[in-house]
């Protein structure tokens, strides 16, 4: 058993090492999307393009933009004269949302009961325009708020505090799951072309009729990359708590071990493509449909699962990167034990052993063809 | 002519022949219009609430009350135990907590004008950060809200007086996309995502693999010239591509029922001399790659940074400057505006002749300059 292991291992070793091409980009490429997600990816809006229509044209109306400019929310960019170049501003996009403040926005508020401001938005991006409408509200509330103070009572006020990730850095959420997307894109499209490259170059029936069994090629096979993939998750968490001052406050070796089970997973759904596939191309297709999409789309990674419709929600059950991340942003954010671990753990043990247990099967029966 | 038209046949041949690669062409596009269509929203919904209501009184009713029918808080947990909180947090089943204090009624009752108002704590779980902005927003919209709706009120009653609060009401108008769906933004963004993968990846690939079979030397020997190797090879890339992204419109209309606003021949002039930037990538690519796999990584590697550059996923706006000014490299970033503006606005070639220039431009420059790189690499 040994001897025969290790050859397939040394073999596959040195096809990766003779194609430095592909080694350099399998570790310099988790470090760059470390440095992009982390330094360049936010999803906070700041400063909506806002044009502004003032008829009043008071101190009043202007104190009332620059406390909403304030917020940072918004950022003037264009003051329009009047409603001529509305729709040209809007359609050549040189203005998100346009704030019309009517002539007598100044004397109502000194009259009361209502004075009126008027946002339209740009809806193309859906989600910018419901922040803009969002903070418009918000700031109109808490003017009114701040305007009656001395004359009514305004009974309430939100006292927020944040846990486990206190300052709000979206690097703190992404970067670690960033381990989970780099681990399981990397295992399967390097395994997934593997077993397809020995078809297309036709060695894979030499292996076939060597003494190797089916079970000692996938283990030599897969080996190799177990390391290489414990290797960039190491580095992309240490890059990560250097660079970016990720916090690690939880168990190592809890860690240590869904990572294990999560390799597992990814190597498995790699090799099963492998076997199925028979040339490199429609390897690597289906590896990244199959791993890279979901990993990225359908597991909480950066949008969240709870906004998904329904049938997405239930195929997300099925994706082991899920389950990772949980593991990962709790040990690492939130110094979760083994107890609240066991589940998706559990969960990432089994898919693996089935996986695994296929694409073997699999390369039996073609032992068999 | 007649040489060409056998190179493309063949091309054809050989792509209708893959059987499961003829299956990927076209599932592989499906499933990401599916998936993607749905799932790339940054929309925060059904955030998960835990109300911890202490003062158990009409008013704090009212409150969780309001909670409840937010569209986009659930409330997950109930209780009037503070621990509670803790643990719906940790468990993840809530991310954000609410406490109600004991005597929250008796303390605004009797509270004076202008004092202090009484506070709601409000815990939220930062993991991710923009969900808990978002929410925290949501919670204090809510509560701002009851105040302001409390403030009008008296403010009508008093109307007649002159005595009443003043309130500043918004009046709200939604162009372009008034039911504000996500997927009016991110389907064109997709046609434009699917139609630079697939002919780039396709492309590079398809001319390794003859040089890693060995079948380059056989054409190279053969009476075909380079350049009719060439166009041979790529035009069926680039019809390959043109059916991907008829497929991507018609789904956006029908699927996602996106009203189609602008000219549709803009956007395929638009995507014709985009088609020589991907193309020319593919081409780059191929003649620096040895194997199907390196050619595959440096593809994707690419198009990775194109992705994430292009605000097709990222709003441009919000990254640092830097990222900002190497955006404006990025032939995506063009197609994607334009599209977006083409199918959600309308927009014609009066406003997007400077996108049309910039696409023209870096074609003009990408797509010779593989060429040159692949002849040279052939001999």
């Amino acid at each position: 058993m040994k001897p025969r292991f290790w050859a397939i291992m040394r073999k596959e070793l040195l096809h990766i090492l003779r194609d430095p091409r592909s080694l350099i980009i399998v570790f310099l490429w988790p470090m760059l999307m470390v440095f992009i997600y982390g330094y360049a990816i936010s999803f906070d809006i700041r400063e909506i393009k806002l044009g502004l229509l003032d008829h009043d044209r008071s101190a009043v109306s202007r104190d009332f933009v620059r406390g909403m400019t304030a917020s940072g929310y918004f950022r003037v960019v264009k003051v329009l004269p009047d409603r001529k170049t509305v729709e040209h501003g809007m359609v050549e996009g040189k203005f998100t949302a346009l704030l019309v403040i009517p002539a007598d926005f100044g004397k109502s508020l000194g009259t009361g009961p209502k004075a009126k401001v008027q946002l339209l938005v740009d809806g193309s991006n859906a989600n910018t325009a419901a922040v803009a409408v969002n903070t418009l509200r918000s700031y109109c509330a808490l003017r009114t708020i701040k305007l009656n103070a001395g004359t009514f009572r305004t009974p309430l006020t939100v006292e927020p505090r944040i846990w486990y990730n206190p300052d709000l850095k979206s690097a703190d959420f992404i970067v670690p799951g960033l381990v989970a997307v780099v681990m399981m894109m990397i295992c399967a499209l390097l395994t997934s072309v593997t077993m397809a490259r020995e078809r297309e170059n036709g060695t894979l029936e030499q292996i076939l009729v060597s003494p190797v069994r089916p079970f000692e090629t996938v283990a030599g096979k897969i080996a190799p990359y177990i390391v290489i993939a414990l290797a960039d998750s190491v580095l992309i968490i240490a890059f990560s708590m250097l660079v970016f001052g990720v916090p690690f406050r939880g168990d190592g070796a809890l860690l240590l071990a869904a990572s294990l089970a999560f390799v597992t997973c990814a190597l498995g759904i790699g090799l099963f493509i492998s076997s199925v596939a028979r040339t490199q191309q429609v390897a690597m297709m289906a590896s990244m449909v199959g791993t890279f999409l979901p990993s990225f789309l359908l597991s909480g990674f950066i949008f969240p699962l709870a906004s998904l419709p329904k049938i997405l929600q239930a195929v997300s059950y099925l994706v082991p990167a899920k389950y990772f991340l949980v593991i990962i942003r709790g040990v690492m954010l939130k110094d979760i034990g083994w107890g609240t671990a066991f589940r998706p753990l559990l969960f990432l043990v089994l898919f693996g052993s089935v996986v695994m247990l296929a694409s073997v099967r699999r390369f039996k029966i073609r032992l068999e063809d | 002519m007649g040489k060409i038209g056998f190179i493309i046949r063949k091309e054809f041949l050989q792509i209708r022949r893959d059987r499961p690669m003829m299956a990927l062409i076209f599932m592989v596009p499906i499933i990401q219009l599916l998936i993607l269509g749905y799932a790339v929203s940054t929309d925060v919904k059904n955030v998960g609430i835990a109300v911890c209501d202490l003062d158990q009184s009409p008013l704090s009713r009212e409150l969780v009350g309001r909670f409840r029918h937010s569209r986009y808080l659930r409330v997950k947990a109930e209780g009037t135990h503070p621990d509670m909180i803790a643990s719906a947090l940790k468990g993840g089943r809530a991310s954000i907590g609410l406490v109600i204090p004991r005597n929250l009624t008796a303390r605004i009752s009797h509270s004076a004008v202008g004092a202090d108002p009484v506070s709601l704590q409000v815990l939220l779980d930062g993991q991710d950060s923009n969900t808990a902005t978002v929410a925290l927003g949501y919670v204090t919209g809510i509560l701002e809200g009851y105040v302001q709706e409390k403030l009008l009120s008296a403010a009508v009653a008093a109307a007649g007086e002159g005595q009443g609060p003043v309130v500043i009401e918004p009046e709200i108008r939604i162009w372009f996309n008034s039911e504000l769906k996500a997927s009016h933004y991110m389907v064109p963004g997709i046609a434009v995502f699917l139609l630079t993968m697939i002919t780039s990846l396709i492309s590079a690939m398809g001319l390794v693999r003859e040089k890693e079979i060995g079948t380059l030397d056989q054409l190279l020997v053969s009476p075909i010239k380079k350049h009719e190797l060439l166009i041979g090879k790529i035009i069926p890339f680039a019809v390959v591509g043109f059916i991907e992204l008829t497929l991507a419109v018609a789904f956006a209309k029908v699927w996602y029922g996106i009203p189609m606003a602008g000219n549709l021949a803009l956007f395929a002039l638009f995507a014709v001399i985009y088609l020589f930037t991907t193309l020319g990538i593919g081409l780059f690519v191929s003649a620096a790659a040895q194997t199907q796999q390196q050619a595959m990584f440096m593809t994707v590697f690419l198009l990775f940074f194109f992705i994430i550059m292009s605000g097709f996923l990222f709003p441009i706006e919000n990254m640092p400057r830097i990222m900002r000014i190497l955006s404006l490299l990025n032939p995506m970033r063009y197609l994607i505006a334009a599209t977006r503006a083409i199918f959600i606005k309308g927009a014609g070639l009066h406003s997007l002749y400077p996108q049309l220039l910039v696409l023209v431009a870096f074609g003009a420059v990408i797509f010779p300059f593989a060429v040159r790189r692949f002849q040279s690499r052939m001999k």
